[in-house]
């Protein structure tokens, strides 16, 4: 990494805030949907999704920080999220079509 | 290694997140370490009752009848019958009813508990218990917010709370090795203090993430179900709730007669199938009926679970097993994951043991947030230069004031609404209104004075008031056992003795406190907002005291 990282706390902050929840609930969602068992998985699967979501939100909200700067964060983070999006949605209309 | 620029960049991260969330997690964290014992202390606040012991088991069946049969809404809601005797279970059965409902006005209930007269004919009442341990325990959710406000806040706190923990360990790790095996008691008090808010942060890291995660995820239930609602599920959100719900479902009641297996066989049936199920109760649901169920919900050994929601559920009329999916052994892998996060939330494992470790982590996490802010002071604070005096600035004293207020505020209130559960039954109307009229005035008042009289004398002060009304607990206890005439009562039990016993050693530790302080505010640096000299004073006494704390 070369050259200063810039604090640029409201870039950051929000990236970490939107960006992390958003690629909290995809990659949630991806467990919900392929992981063992799929979307058929016995109940408990339900209960354990919220807690998935915390982990994954503090986690990216957390480290973001690293980013060399806002615009870096919202670039890399928006990137995730629109994969991780998109193999949700392409989930949900194979399994619930 | 990690670069100095990073370590500055998460340092103030650190700072922000941490005074942003300072107070409230110190209220949520002291108020959570008293909840541990919610159990101990609902039972201290329980006035003397007729008990479980007026009806033997085996006469359970002829109260559960005759309940039954006089009682619809019981048996369709579900009947409680306790089998431990501890002093907060007012009878052998309770139920709760829906209480008269007003248009606008939320659904309430009325509790009702049932023994059998010498005769044998029923006796039953409605007598609402005491919520006291509720009422902490709402306290320690919320920070005293109405919850539609307060919980939604507290998610947001648990968020910034888990950056907070990922910077604060971010800073720390480049000299972790040197500064984790130091705590450097000396001259410099602010690194003796940075010292042990780093070694109580390290050490009890585990703990808090999974505080701060868990509770992101109970806070927000609402607000994440409504996210998962339209990211994840679209419509079909609900089928997947009733499955996860399936194993605390009740069968439908057919509406054609049995007969019901008598409680102390039921337990027999229990223990051969289900041996490590340690029982708390059992709720009788649809009682008298074909499709009569009971719940038994309890802790199983060796296992971290949901004591109060978990366990299986028996058919009444064989005491065959009719669910195991929330017993913590026999349950899918993601609710295991899920159960044990919550366990480890509430301290829900093996019993006592972990009940004190918690009780230990949530003072040590309460004392995290105070010596946090403590050090945000210090490190603002402007040293008094060679003969010139120094003011300390305003943000420093109002935070210094603020710190003071809410934390002893909190600490103090919940000793004198805890003693209120003896002093104020039966002389007011509705006791458990009470519990948070006598919180909220000392608590507020608390704040009032730590920002009339500036940190350092309201430090002193509310540290002897904290210490006089924790004292007051077993006080009110000792008064109630020489002067029985005053209508309060001293349970004998160990659990209710251990409350007394705490809070005994809980107030000698705020008298200590206020010792302390008041050393400190006489001797200590006068330019420092702990201080009641005036900076370039000199110290009251002669020979210049080294600050201790």
């Amino acid at each position: 990494m070369a050259g200063e990282i810039r604090p640029d706390w409201w870039g950051k902050t929000s990236a970490g805030a939107i960006l992390g929840l958003g690629l909290a609930l995809s990659l949630t969602g991806l467990y919900a949907y392929l992981g063992p068992g799929g979307i058929d998985a016995p109940g408990g699967r339900y209960s354990l999704m919220r807690f998935l979501e915390a982990f994954v939100w503090i986690t990216v909200f957390g480290f973001c920080f690293l980013f060399r700067s806002g615009r870096a964060a919202w670039a890399w983070l928006g990137a995730a999220n629109l994969i991780a999006f998109a193999a949700l949605f392409a989930c949900r209309f194979h399994f619930f079509a | 290694m990690i670069r100095s620029d990073i370590v500055r960049l998460y340092k103030t991260v650190h700072t922000w997140t941490g005074i942003s969330c300072g107070f409230a997690l110190f209220i949520a964290f002291y108020a959570g370490a008293l909840t541990m014992f919610k159990e101990p202390i609902a039972r201290w606040a329980s006035p003397p009752a007729v008990g479980v012991a007026a009806v033997p088991l085996d006469d359970a069946p002829r109260l559960l009848e005759l309940v039954a049969a006089a009682h619809p809404q019981a048996r369709e809601e579900g009947i409680k019958l306790h089998l431990r005797g501890h002093e907060n279970e007012p009878a052998r059965v309770t139920w709760e009813e829906d209480a008269p409902h007003e248009e606008g006005q939320p659904h309430d209930h009325v509790h009702w508990w049932a023994t059998l007269k010498p005769d044998g004919t029923l006796l039953a009442q409605p007598e609402e218990p005491s919520e006291l341990a509720d009422f902490i325990n709402e306290i320690h959710m919320s920070v005293g917010i109405p919850q539609a406000a307060g919980l939604p806040l507290m998610g947001l706190v648990s968020l910034l709370y888990g950056v907070a923990l990922i910077a604060g360990v971010i800073v720390l790790l480049p000299t972790l090795v040197k500064d984790f095996f130091a705590l450097r008691v000396g001259k410099n008090l602010k690194r003796m203090w940075l010292d042990a808010h780093n070694v109580v942060g390290i050490t009890a890291l585990p703990f808090h993430l999974v505080m701060a995660i868990t509770a992101i995820a109970l806070c927000w239930k609402g607000e994440l179900w409504s996210a998962q609602e339209v990211a994840i599920f679209g419509d079909r959100q609900a089928i997947l709730m009733d499955r996860d719900n399936g194993p605390f479902e009740v069968p439908k009641p057919t509406g054609e007669a049995a007969a019901m297996m008598a409680p102390a066989q039921l337990l027999r049936k229990l223990e051969e199938q289900v041996p490590d199920l340690q029982p708390s109760f059992l709720v009788f649901k649809n009682y008298g009926d074909t499709a009569a169920a009971v719940r038994v919900p309890g802790a199983e050994r060796g296992h971290v679970g949901d004591t109060h929601l978990g366990g299986v559920m028996l058919s009444a009329v064989t005491g065959d097993v009719l669910k195991d999916g929330a017993l913590p052994s026999r349950q899918d892998p993601d609710r295991r994951a899920a159960e044990t996060l919550y366990g480890l939330h509430t301290g829900q494992y093996e019993g006592l043991t972990i009940k004190w470790a918690y009780f230990f982590l949530g003072l040590a996490g309460a004392w995290l947030f105070y010596t946090g802010n403590l050090l945000w002071i210090e490190t603002r604070r402007k040293k008094a230069r060679d003969g010139g005096a120094v003011e300390q600035s305003r943000s420093t004293r109002l935070l210094g004031s603020a710190t003071v207020g809410v934390c002893l505020g909190c600490v103090a209130g919940l000793s004198l609404s805890i003693v209120a559960a003896k002093w104020l039954h039966g002389r007011v109307a509705d006791l458990n209104h009470w519990h948070a009229v006598v919180y909220y005035v000392v608590f507020l008042g608390s704040i009032a004075w730590a920002f009339a009289r500036g940190a350092a004398r309201s430090a002193v002060h509310l540290l002897c008031l904290s210490a006089a009304a924790t004292m007051a607990i077993p006080l009110t206890t000792l008064t109630a056992l020489l002067f029985p005439a005053l209508g309060m009562w001293a349970h004998g039990s160990a659990a209710t003795l251990g409350v007394d016993v705490v809070a005994f050693m809980g107030a000698l530790c705020f008298a200590w406190m206020a010792v302390a302080t008041l050393r400190r505010t006489r001797h200590g640096p006068a330019d420092s907002v702990w201080s009641i000299r005036k900076p370039g004073q000199a110290s009251a006494l002669s020979t210049p005291v080294p600050a201790d704390a």
